[in-house]
């Protein structure tokens, strides 16, 4: 499917198909997703519509195993970042190939299509050395190889294993790229160029013509939360570049697709509108029925991701998102996380043991 | 004058009276407490009639007294409580003062309304309502604020220098089935503790922890499904939010395809996986049950939760004694919801600061 889309091919099997053939095949190996169909009133056997797949939860990757393998056959097991109350999400994989294979081309598609030579790609955030179990940092290296030109680690993850943002590393790597006029691509969580723009004040990092930024994920604490919008006007004048060039990313350990923002290669497309690849789709469901709403109503994502062969085919997150445009190409925009319920008494909140603000 | 212990306890004794004639013609504040609650009618008898501190010795009302202190005025926030929490609130604010002002919850302000009536109707004119009391207005003495983390650090934010801030923040209720526990019993206690607010109070029981393996979890889960189906026949479930219903919905797939959920038609049980991390389910009747091989297990296990723990229910008190905070109510189970009217029921403010 991953080479069909890069051969803009069609895809060699429906959606609902596939979705539907990898429900089976979860629900076969693993009690539990069997007992969660069964429980929905859905027959494995018989579905015929992706949409109809029960959707995994996050939080069960919180409390149990959620694979298809037996443990000694684990590669590489991501964690999700942790709480106030110390518990971290698992999402393990015994073969990345598939992961790898479909981000790169995805991410090319929104980030990098135009590249013609490796260019220079520096990651805010950690080497691979240093969060080993982190899936955004994975991505990032995965992006290292495919687009990047070669580069010494201490110039390409900027943040080390304190914390610490290499301004420094940066400079060069940026003065480098002016001098030879190759586009840059920057990648980093939404906390680290928080943490950059504060560093960088009023002055500004002027970056080579044609370079274009990927920001992701929230902000879970580790820095001042900055409006998106007001994020993407600060780094487009902190880099000097347009708005369009700062790409939105939305992916989660939970799942092995991202979505990208069209904005960089898609003049029509509003910013803050998420494209699907064509293995994963996202449905806004009703958190309490969990079932599809209306186009264009709100619900929590339901994402059915095919790259989850060996997890969960469809996650349940806790995302508010609403569909726009055309029905099956439009897109999707996303409304952050849906709010927990608030304390009615005394009884303490989930959100507020948890410590997340809100609610 | 000088206001010895004895004229504090007959103070707060004089408020118990008030309450006691509130009670005896209940019938438009049950109402009153149904709409403002969502409660069922018979959610608001059972607090009613059972879980209001009506009877209190001398002894408790004399550690009530000593925790109050002697303050030039109190002013009480009830932002988030359950209703007959206003009692106690309003108890500790009269022991420590001669001027209590009271601001009731906006969402929730019949009990807290109709008891400083009865008390001023009984002569008691040293306290009153207001409801429009600006925190940073108060200018003396303390300030007595229940609520959320985020509500008790607002009003501690917004208070004038000098004046005291008590917070009373959120919590829960934990039950510990120890090892030599008839479950059936067990169960049948949990399950009285469990519907009485819905469990939207800071005492009610959220997890229950079961020394023993899998299958003694799973034991007390049966019989708590079918004590919480029983007791639903006669307390039924009052109205549940729809963002309490979405996370009914999100806990039970999750317990469901980690391990087993019992789903009644107005509660819910999770039985977690063994050795997995503890999940505060929602409240309105949910109750996540995990097996602990050994008390040290347990301990481990609610290690990461115990800031929010506030009471603690067993047939094994000298065991749950052992892994709980300090600062926690340990009672028998079936009790949880009637501590004595000795204190606040949350004791970590007296345990933290």
């Amino acid at each position: 499917m991953v080479a069909a889309f890069e051969a803009s091919a069609p895809a060699p099997e429906p959606f609902d198909t596939l979705a539907c053939d990898l429900a089976r095949y979860q629900a076969a190996r693993i009690e539990g997703y069997a007992r969660l169909c069964r429980a929905r009133g859905i027959d494995v056997a018989t579905v015929t519509n992706a949409d109809d797949v029960p959707a995994v939860p996050t939080d069960a990757f919180k409390v149990t195993r959620v694979a298809t393998f037996p443990p000694e056959e684990t590669h590489i097991t991501f964690r999700t970042s942790g709480t106030t109350i110390g518990t971290r999400g698992e999402h393990a994989m015994r073969d990345v190939a598939t992961y790898d294979a479909a981000a790169i081309a995805f991410g090319r598609r929104w980030l990098a299509r135009d590249f013609d030579k490796p260019a220079p790609v520096v990651v805010l955030g950690p080497p691979p050395s240093h969060a080993a179990d982190s899936s955004l940092v994975h991505m990032c290296e995965a992006f290292v190889r495919a687009f990047g030109a070669p580069a010494p680690a201490e110039s390409t993850y900027l943040v080390d294993g304190d914390g610490v943002l290499d301004l420094a590393a940066f400079d060069e790597r940026v003065a480098i790229a002016l001098a030879r006029a190759e586009p840059m691509l920057v990648l980093g969580t939404s906390f680290a160029f928080v943490h950059f723009v504060d560093a960088v004040g009023k002055a500004s990092f002027d970056l080579p013509h044609g370079s274009r930024v990927m920001q992701t994920g929230g902000y879970k604490g580790r820095s001042r939360e900055v409006p998106p919008a007001v994020l993407r006007a600060d780094l487009a004048r902190v880099f000097a570049l347009g708005e369009r060039a700062i790409v939105g990313e939305y992916g989660m350990t939970e799942l092995s697709s991202q979505f990208y923002e069209r904005t960089l290669f898609d003049e029509a497309s509003p910013l803050g509108v998420y494209a699907e690849p064509p293995w994963a789709r996202v449905v806004p469901v009703d958190p309490d029925t969990l079932l599809a709403v209306p186009h264009g109503s709100v619900g929590i994502a339901k994402v059915i991701d095919l790259m989850n062969i060996d997890s969960a085919v469809a996650v349940l997150t806790q995302d508010q998102v609403r569909r726009v445009g055309p029905e099956n190409t439009g897109g999707f925009e996303l409304l952050g996380r849906a709010p927990g319920a608030p304390a009615r008494g005394c009884s303490i909140a989930i959100d507020e043991l948890l410590g997340r603000a809100g609610g | 004058m000088v206001r010895t212990a004895a004229h504090r306890i007959a103070d707060v004794r004089r408020l118990l009276l008030a309450a006691r004639t509130i009670l005896e013609k209940r019938a438009d504040l049950v109402q009153a407490i149904v709409e403002s609650t969502g409660l069922s009618t018979e959610g608001v008898e059972l607090a009613l009639g059972s879980h209001v501190e009506l009877e209190a010795t001398d002894e408790e009302l004399s550690r009530l007294v000593a925790w109050a202190g002697d303050v030039s005025r109190v002013a009480v926030v009830l932002s988030a409580n359950v209703f007959v929490g206003a009692l106690r609130a309003i108890a500790l604010a009269r022991a420590a003062s001669d001027d209590v002002v009271v601001r009731p919850s906006r969402r929730d302000p019949a009990f807290a309304r109709a008891l400083v009536g009865a008390a001023n109707a009984l002569g008691d004119t040293h306290l009153r309502i207001d409801e429009a009391l600006d925190v940073a207005g108060v200018q003396a003495g303390e300030i007595h604020v229940y609520g959320r983390d985020e509500t008790i650090a607002d009003v501690r934010a917004r208070a004038r220098e000098g004046v005291r801030v008590r917070g009373h923040g959120s919590g829960m209720g934990i039950a510990l089935v120890g090892a030599a526990a008839d479950v059936s019993h067990a169960a049948r206690a949990l399950a009285d503790d469990v519907v009485v607010f819905d469990q939207r109070g800071c005492l009610s029981p959220r997890i229950a922890l079961v020394i023993g393996d899998e299958a003694r979890a799973l034991a007390l889960g049966d019989a708590l499904h079918a004590e919480l189906d029983r007791l639903g026949a006669t307390i039924p479930r009052g109205d549940v939010p729809k963002d309490e219903r979405a996370a009914s919905s999100r806990y039970v797939a999750t317990m469901t395809y980690a391990c087993r959920v019992l789903v009644g038609s107005q509660h819910a049980i999770g039985i977690a996986p063994p050795g997995a991390p503890l999940v505060l389910p929602p409240p309105y009747r949910h109750v996540h049950v995990a097996a602990c091989a050994s008390l040290a297990d347990a301990e481990q296990l609610l290690a990461p939760l115990a800031r929010a723990v506030v009471s603690v229910g067993s047939d094994d008190l000298e065991a749950a004694r052992a892994i709980v905070p300090p600062w926690a109510r340990l009672s028998a189970l079936g009790r949880m919801q009637r501590p004595p009217l000795d204190g606040p029921v949350d004791g970590r403010e007296a345990k933290l600061r």
